[in-house]
């Protein structure tokens, strides 16, 4: 990893610390801003699939699919951004369905590294087993919308920490000969 | 390609090329461990990781698909199983984003397989394997690329096994299943392939997974639409690619031991295969999931001594219990495999491509 992306990803994790906080402080205010950061999400991801299809896609058979995405993507995002009133269960069910998914993957990899005999499988273990317990907490609670709103902070701060240890770690680069 | 080819179909070049039973084991062994080098493999025996020449499929899925982990993904891939063909090819209206991708398309007798060989000379025979493993790929894998992109990877589900019967031609429908723990059905033509993922740098988006694993089974000519050609379909005869494959192997490693002067792309060692011809050609088109029984048989005949079956952990122990790492059978493929990736990273990066990220040049210690 270059300087520049060690930065950005200490940047990336400190603002998201700083969100996160923002959502654990004013969890009034929690909901709304889960609401507003969806909407950002789908319309940057409706602006990206936009530009793959201008620069890339359209040359591609099928291509076209990928104009449509990035219409529907970013239409959604900016009808997400208007709304004020979305059941709040499908928040939840959004924390479920990344948590879960998370976890499982974890999992199996921590299996894998147990199978060839390395100490990785248990930090591995740790982390599948806590996006697991996260998303069954989200299930038990599906009633309770503020349960989102903590563990979406929760889950910012995790991330947040993630990029930040990532940020310092060492990689290896291509010696030449 | 799989073991079949890179362990035992390599052994057999390497005895047709002169080299001796113990070396043309060492050659078919670094050759296969190209598939077997993960960095999983390599943290268990405190190896360093950027020798890796290979990922496990859950490596895959927990890597990173931002700028840095594209670069380490396409470091591997494009560098042992996809050699590009033109990293400096030309397609009019087309910006560069798109032609970073379309560049790193794999494909044969390219200067990078050239430059490939002409690296393993006068180094060692782990370094010989590695080239040779390399140099087979370019021939099972040509037309996809060793990154992931949808633009340049996915294809539609119209594939067709070209299948001839009395001098005539004719198409038979493949149909494609997500189910990677089944086995392929080669009698009723049903094979697992990887789901379509819309996202561009999804890493289901590597290589051939969206055609399965038709560009490994020896045997199999079939005709498919890729994204890349303009609404043109593509003829894969993979019967006339191996043959060529195994011809040049033996042509690049007369070349190594010193036997050719030099290596020019588009020589297959015709007058080497000439006597073995149909026997080669029947192994190859003979309809099987992996054809590692007929290519030992016929290393057996050609060497007196059948190749030993590949075992990944033996040389394992002989590295992690010498202080002198690099004097070990692995240390030597450790290096090798180092110098090649370097090599081809930096071909790729001079070329103005970024997806590899560039190389850190220094002079390690030769072995």
């Amino acid at each position: 990893m270059t300087k520049i992306q060690r930065l950005k990803e200490i940047f990336t994790g400190l603002l998201m610390l700083l969100g996160a906080l923002i959502i654990l402080t004013e969890p009034s205010d929690g909901y709304l801003f889960i609401i507003f950061v969806l909407s950002v999400i789908l319309t940057v991801m409706g602006i990206r699939k936009l530009f793959h299809y201008f620069t890339m896609a359209r040359f591609m058979v099928d291509g076209k699919t990928s104009l449509y995405k990035g219409v529907m993507m970013l239409d959604f995002g900016i009808l997400t951004g208007t709304l004020t009133d979305v059941p709040r269960f499908y928040v939840l069910i959004y924390l479920i369905c990344i948590h879960a998914f998370a976890g499982i993957i974890d999992i199996l990899r921590a299996r894998e590294a147990k199978a060839y005999g390395i100490g990785l499988w248990k930090y591995k273990t740790v982390q599948g087993v806590i996006q697991l317990l996260i998303a069954a907490v989200c299930i038990i609670n599906v009633n309770n919308p503020r349960i989102a709103v903590f563990f979406f902070g929760t889950g910012l701060i995790y991330s947040a920490l993630l990029r930040i240890v990532y940020a310092f770690r060492r990689t290896g680069f291509v010696y030449i000969q | 390609m799989q073991e079949d080819f890179h362990y035992y179909a390599t052994y057999c070049a390497a005895i047709l090329a002169g080299y001796s039973h113990e070396e043309s084991m060492d050659i078919s062994y670094s050759s296969q461990f190209v598939d077997r080098c993960s960095k999983t493999l390599l943290l268990r025996i405190n190896a360093p990781l950027n020798a890796a020449t290979t990922q496990l499929q859950l490596e895959m899925m927990d890597a990173r698909t931002d700028i840095v982990g594209l670069q380490d993904i396409t470091r591997i891939w494009a560098s042992f199983h996809f050699l590009p063909k033109d990293l400096y090819a030309v397609k009019q209206g087309h910006p560069k984003i798109y032609m970073n991708k379309y560049r790193l398309i794999c494909g044969p007798d390219s200067d990078l397989v050239k430059s490939t060989v002409e690296n393993a000379k006068g180094k060692t025979l782990q370094a010989a394997g590695i080239a040779m493993h390399v140099l087979a790929d370019t021939w099972a894998h040509s037309n996809f690329a060793g990154t992931p992109s949808l633009v340049i990877n996915n294809t539609t589900d119209d594939f067709a096994e070209i299948v001839s019967k009395d001098g005539t031609e004719s198409e038979r429908k493949i149909k494609f299943r997500h189910s990677p723990g089944t086995p392929d059905d080669i009698e009723n033509n049903i094979y697992t392939n990887s789901l379509y993922q819309g996202s561009e740098n999804a890493i289901m988006n590597l290589g051939h997974g969206r055609a399965g694993h038709l560009p490994d089974y020896s045997f199999v000519k079939f005709k498919y639409l890729p994204a890349w050609n303009e609404y043109r379909y593509l003829i894969k005869d993979n019967p006339s690619d191996y043959m060529k494959a195994f011809g040049q192997m033996i042509y690049a490693m007369k070349y190594l031991r010193g036997e050719e002067a030099e290596f020019e792309t588009g020589r297959y060692a015709d007058d080497v295969i000439a006597p073995y011809k149909e026997r080669i050609d029947a192994i190859i088109r003979k309809r099987q999931l992996i054809a590692s029984d007929d290519w030992r048989d016929f290393g057996g005949e050609l060497s007196g001594t059948a190749p030993e079956e590949f075992d990944e952990t033996r040389y394992q122990g002989e590295y992690c219990s010498t202080s002198d790492k690099e004097a070990t059978f692995l240390g030597h493929f450790i290096n090798a495999a180092i110098m090649h990736k370097g090599m081809v990273c930096d071909h790729i990066y001079n070329s103005g491509n970024p997806l590899a990220g560039f190389v850190w040049k220094r002079i390690v210690k030769k072995i």
